[in-house]
């Protein structure tokens, strides 16, 4: 199965979530939660900020690497899980916010070395995406990284239809289910070139729908 | 879009009105609005957008879209894709703040569930009010400085908003049962949609409108009008059977509630019905909060002392608006044995599908932020 629709169900329901992303992604999304953190954190003690960090999958592994994270996401309910999740957190290596990722604007300039995000640009409108990313690349400092991971429409057009076929189902039922709707990212790393970001390296994933995109606030 | 595309997309709507339609969230011009032409917030579900525009037609004023997940504005406040956060995601990302001199935004009543004013005025500084409940009363309220007049308070639930949830319910049920029907005989896919389209419609035209008791004088009665007519008109053993179950069906239907399709509680089975909305007169200091936002006129305000009281306790729907917008907590649910939802409670988690909240009342919610 290739398709990441069924997420907004379970983002309707925040305890079947984890186990849930497990099936659909047929285990892949602990791979992908390590990888992104693995491209996160650079060094231990590096200040990282994540946006939308849902039940605290990706967050876990980032402070299991030594970072200092700020993780927020707007679900009291998802954020209730990662705390439970990670009560057993170093001292001072972990602030959860309840805020939007617009919100990113209010945090210190300059003042985090990595910002992540996990499958929560394709949640947002077009206007929204692009006041996250300019506010990220304020957050940064200078050759500080932008780690993503979200749902894009796959570039080879046989993988596009495949995709497409696939997802369908799996969009109604979610749509029935959670009310959730999302569409996959038609050119994420443009979007991300937009805000000012180098793009540095970019992996996919799931049939190309899938991708890992790594980019640097150029010093 | 053109006249006949525009009452087509309605009646689609109208037709699928129980699952979401998202539109574009993000800033909409009517007329030609100036820097201090009214900012008017709704949620992305596309009819309400549409409504909401020509509604306004004729008048200038912006229109800020919040993300709702494609869910109507009620709805999706009391379910939480409509909070605090989407708003002021809305007022940061749509660039209206680069448009007009003002920071006051009007929000509809019907998302004080979900969305806290002065929450979103410390977040991102735009000051919201509460205006009238339907948008074709915004003309009215806007010409009027923004006073809102006693009969823009209230929801109705009237024969159009009845009609509107009975289509809402017998597409998507006779789509389904019709097809199931059409399994076994294509002869019983009429009826079978026939019948599926008098329980909906008998259920939202009646409800509430047949007390208790005569309920099953109802049933009969209508039932025997039915199978008469049913068989004057030389109708199959198919005609006779809809006629008589029909009505039966209907009176049956009568007896639930349906939260989240009208704005009444007619039915008698609802769990949630034990919880009473609750006032500590000591606590309340006559911000009158409550009242601004109360969609069925449960509040009225008093002087001498400057307090509010709970008039009309039997109109209120459990909706959680006035717990949530009570600056002092002065408001909560509590039921006949004493146990109480805390305003935090009903401020944190929503309502799910069936109108209930997702967390027992006994939880204590932890810190908005803390660090671990």
């Amino acid at each position: 199965m290739s398709s990441l629709a069924l997420m907004r169900f379970l983002e309707a329901a925040p305890h079947r979530y984890d186990a849930g992303m497990r099936l659909i992604t047929l285990g892949r999304v602990t791979l992908l939660h390590r990888l992104l953190a693995e491209v996160s954190v650079p060094r231990p003690g590096a200040h990282v900020l994540e946006i939308g960090c849902g039940t605290g999958a990706v967050t876990e592994q980032l402070v299991a690497r030594g970072a200092v994270v700020t993780a927020l996401d707007q679900n009291p309910e998802m954020l209730e899980l990662a705390r439970k999740r990670l009560r057993e957190a170093p001292n001072g290596s972990l602030t959860f916010l309840e805020s939007t990722a617009a919100e990113i604007d209010g945090l210190p300039e300059a003042g985090f070395d990595v910002v992540v995000a996990s499958l929560c640009f394709s949640e947002m409108s077009e206007s929204e995406r692009a006041y996250v990313l300019k506010a990220a690349f304020q957050r940064l400092r200078p050759e500080g990284i932008l780690a993503v991971a979200d749902e894009v429409s796959p570039e080879r057009p046989w993988q596009r239809v495949l995709h497409a076929l696939l997802r369908l189902p799996q969009a109604g039922l979610a749509w029935l289910l959670a009310g959730r709707l999302t569409k996959p990212l038609r050119d994420l790393a443009e979007e991300v070139r937009a805000a000012g970001f180098e793009v540095r390296a970019e992996q996919r994933w799931l049939l190309g729908s899938l991708t890992v995109l790594q980019a640097e606030r150029p010093g | 879009m053109s006249r006949a595309g525009d009452v087509a997309r309605d009646a689609l709507q109208a037709a699928l009105r129980l699952f979401p339609w998202p539109t574009e969230a993000g800033l909409r011009r009517v007329g030609s609005p100036g820097p201090e032409s009214p900012v008017l917030i709704t949620g992305n579900y596309d009819l309400t957008v549409r409504r909401l525009l020509r509604a306004l037609r004729g008048l200038d004023a912006w229109v800020v879209v919040a993300p709702s997940s494609g869910i109507n504005v009620w709805c999706a406040a009391a379910g939480g894709h409509l909070t605090t956060h989407q708003v002021v995601t809305a007022l940061k990302t749509s660039g209206i703040g680069s448009h007009v001199h003002h920071r006051r935004a009007i929000l509809p009543p019907l998302a004080a569930t979900g969305v806290l004013g002065r929450e979103v005025s410390r977040r991102c500084g735009w000051k919201v009010r509460f205006g009238p409940v339907y948008a074709h009363d915004l003309p009215r309220y806007l010409a009027a400085k923004a006073h809102k007049a006693d009969d823009m308070r209230r929801v109705r639930f009237g024969l159009r908003e009845r009609l509107e949830m009975g289509a809402a319910w017998a597409t998507p049920t006779a789509i389904v049962l019709g097809a199931l029907a059409a399994l076994f005989s294509s002869s019983w896919v009429l009826p079978v949609i026939g019948l599926t389209a008098a329980l909906a419609f008998g259920v939202f035209l009646l409800y509430d409108r047949i007390p208790g008791p005569r309920r099953a004088i109802f049933a009969g009665a209508a039932a025997a009008v039915a199978l008469v007519l049913a068989a004057l008109s030389g109708g199959g053993p198919a005609a006779l059977v809809t006629a008589a179950l029909g009505p039966v069906a209907v009176t049956a239907l009568l007896t639930f509630d349906y939260p989240g399709s009208t704005p009444i509680e007619g039915g008698s089975h609802f769990e949630e019905r034990r919880w009473q909305i609750t006032l500590d007169p000591d606590r309340c200091m006559g911000i009158f909060s409550c009242w601004e936002v109360c969609p069925e006129g449960v509040y009225e305000k008093r002087e001498n002392p400057r307090k509010v009281v709970l008039a009309h306790d039997e109109r209120c729907i459990r909706c959680g608006a006035c717990i949530v917008q009570c600056p002092e907590d002065a408001l909560f649910f509590s039921d006949e044995k004493g146990a109480r939802i805390e305003p935090q409670t009903i401020r944190r988690f929503k309502l799910t599908l069936m109108g209930q909240r997702t967390i027992d009342s006994g939880e204590a919610p932890a810190e908005a932020s803390d660090t671990a």
